[in-house]
């Protein structure tokens, strides 16, 4: 857990640095008064003291965690390691193939990976969980979805 | 009173039959939300806002209210049936409502739950009517150094509140106030922290980051260790006995006062005033060695409090422009979707609109004991349904929620990142929430900062010279030191325990 929150206290002091650093690119003041640069500098300066503290308290035992332990089940972690490639992918074809296309494969390969079985089950949810979905939001909600650049749309 | 002649202009333009048809669909899929175990209801009213789009701004608040509290009742449903709370509120829930149904009383346990959420919710929502008006009044005379020190004392009493450790909990603060900051600067109009991407120049989404850090996130614990098991169990009988409801009507009362006092406090969180209700009535009670046994009163006061305060919650936000936790947050970024700013002006600008939202608060709660009574049964058999559908048709609805707040992708890789970094943050038991609420107060924020700024010539004594703004500030001190004294007490008292 120790190990854990030093990491995250690093990543939350970078992110405040690099905030605070591209701050001083902007105006700090102008003639109107506090610039641009003004407020995220200030909190990124104050995120990078808060963050040493952390990762002092973190080194020193002194920090308070929710719980002691970080447990990771290993299969879990490939089963969600498999998930977000998955939806990566999903996100990368969207405009390409379309919401209905893209979706169907990434249902069909979710239920796959998480266990299901039958073919004719993954099947219909992902027909319907896509293109009925699709169907769904286009033509009764008409909120625009992706058609597709593949497909000439 | 004033409140109750806008409250009945607010039922007649809530009455319709299409905002009577949006609040209906909000209950139903809200307590469908709620039922799911992993989705809390800041990611499941995050998740449906697209469904809102194409409505008017009255009848997708109205929606997205309802789908709010009919998660909060939902989440009671697991509790009670698998000892697992559908979302956090419903922690307390779980002590007394599982014990029910193992003795075959989960239909009452659910049945109790609906009446003490119905009269939790009205009798909250009552009060709104009667405390908004002159409340909004009062924040009309507030300028921009008021609303910072208000904005300010909100995420103090958020960070104060979020956890145990104070400083993670003021570092999330910081980073989600960061990130709100990035995109166009909304006083001189200049690119921030945009990498040069076009797609950063409106800002990260707060919906695809909200839907990443508590939707897929989720989801993604989930994933990680599914199992779970559902009771078996008759739910044959469930409207209380006369003698149930009278050793409940007690619980329901106090629960009700409870729950809407904390709700009115930004930061307290739904847990606080469920298990603040739960020891309250333990400590009446002449029978407490039954609570944790299956006493009826352990389940009807924590529920009562919990759909109480989120009634309650309402008031920060709708009065003030202050949500109060992040599903609040989430209502807020709808209203702004819906090109409205929550706060004094819109009860000023928009009164129809304000009024309309808060009659529906009750006909929700109506809509929500009707609904919820005789569909115990079928909101049982859907947590028979197998986690993997459950979680695919989520992620589904999460890629859909995303891409179309701006038909962008970019968008849905935001949210997965989100996702990521929310599972990570999950696990480590970082604060969630003080981010969240940062995330959509750091524009609002940094505006008022700098226009206080200007007002004084860069002076910020401005902030302690004007009654309000000072005291405001002495209460984001005293919330911030007192959080420090309580985690320290802690600490002190356990390491003495240890030695």
């Amino acid at each position: 857990m120790r190990r854990g929150w030093l990491i995250a206290t690093i990543a939350l002091a970078i992110v405040c640095a690099l905030f605070a650093a591209e701050s001083l690119q902007l105006a700090l003041f102008d003639a109107l008064g506090p610039g641009p640069g003004f407020f995220p500098f200030a909190l990124g300066g104050t995120g990078v003291v808060l963050a040493g503290v952390l990762a002092w308290q973190v080194v020193t035992g002194r920090a308070e965690f929710e719980s002691d332990h970080l447990e990771f089940d290993r299969t879990g972690l490939a089963r969600i390691a498999l998930v977000v490639l998955v939806l990566a992918l999903a996100a990368a074809f969207l405009e390409w193939l379309g919401f209905a296309t893209t979706m169907c494969a990434t249902l069909a390969a979710l239920l796959v990976l998480l266990g299901i079985r039958r073919p004719l089950v993954v099947a219909a949810f992902a027909i319907i969980g896509s293109f009925g979905v699709h169907h769904v939001f286009t033509t009764w909600l008409r909120v625009p979805l992706p058609a597709g650049t593949l497909f000439g749309a | 009173m004033e409140g109750f002649q806008h409250l009945a202009a607010g039922f007649a333009a809530a009455l319709t039959l299409q905002n009577l048809a949006f609040a209906l669909a909000g209950c139903v899929l809200g307590t469908l939300i709620g039922v799911l175990p992993g989705l809390g209801p800041a990611a499941g009213t995050a998740i449906l806002i697209p469904l809102t789009f194409k409505l008017d701004a009255t009848g997708a608040i109205i929606m997205l209210a309802a789908i709010y509290y009919g998660a909060m009742y939902g989440g009671t449903i697991t509790s009670v049936l698998i000892n697992v709370p559908g979302e956090a509120a419903s922690v307390v829930t779980c002590i007394d409502g599982y014990q029910m149904a193992r003795q075959g009383r989960a239909g009452t346990a659910l049945g109790i739950s609906a009446i003490g959420s119905f009269v939790g919710g009205v009798v909250a929502t009552l009060a709104l009517a009667i405390v908004a008006p002159p409340l909004a009044r009062f924040a009309l005379s507030f300028g921009a150094p008021e609303f910072f020190a208000l904005m300010l004392l909100g995420l103090c009493l958020v960070t104060g509140l979020a956890g145990r450790s104070l400083i993670a909990a003021l570092l999330m603060t910081i980073v989600g106030l960061l990130i709100a900051l990035i995109g166009i600067d909304p006083v001189r109009g200049a690119p921030r922290f945009t990498l040069g991407l076009p797609e950063l120049y409106d800002g990260l989404g707060f919906v695809p980051v909200v839907m990443g850090l508590f939707g897929v996130a989720e989801i993604l614990v989930t994933l990680e260790s599914p199992a779970r098991q559902v009771l078996e169990t008759k739910l044959a009988r469930v409207m209380p006995s006369r003698a149930e409801m009278a050793r409940a009507s007690g619980a329901i009362g106090r629960g009700s006062a409870v729950g809407f006092f904390l709700g009115l406090i930004p930061g307290v969180g739904a847990i606080i005033p469920t298990f603040m209700a739960y020891v309250l009535e333990k400590r009446l009670s002449k029978t407490p060695e039954q609570f944790g046994q299956g006493a009826i009163e352990g389940v009807a006061a924590p529920e009562t409090a919990n759909n109480a305060y989120a009634n309650a919650s309402m008031i920060p936000l709708l009065v003030l422009g202050v949500p109060s936790s992040p599903t609040i947050a989430v209502l807020m970024g709808a209203f702004i979707i819906n090109g409205l700013t929550p706060g004094p002006f819109l009860f000023k600008e928009q009164p129809e609109l304000v009024w309309a939202v808060i009659a529906s608060f009750f006909i929700g709660n109506v809509i929500l004991l009707i609904l919820n009574l005789p569909l115990v049964g079928l909101w049982a058999r859907v947590l028979r349904v197998r986690y993997q559908y459950l979680c695919v048709g989520t992620l589904l609805f999460c890629i859909v929620g995303a891409y179309s707040l701006k038909g962008s992708v970019f968008d849905v890789g935001v949210m997965l990142a989100f996702g990521v970094i929310g599972y990570g943050l999950r696990k480590l038991g970082m604060p969630l929430a003080p981010a969240v609420l940062a995330l959509i107060l750091g524009p609002f924020m940094e505006k008022s900062l700098r226009t206080s700024l200007e007002m004084s010539g860069g002076d910020f004594s401005i902030f302690v010279t004007r009654p309000i703004s000072a005291t405001l500030i002495a209460l984001s001190v005293i919330v911030i030191v007192g959080a420090s004294l309580r985690i320290a007490a802690v600490r002190t008292m356990r390491d003495a325990e240890l030695k």
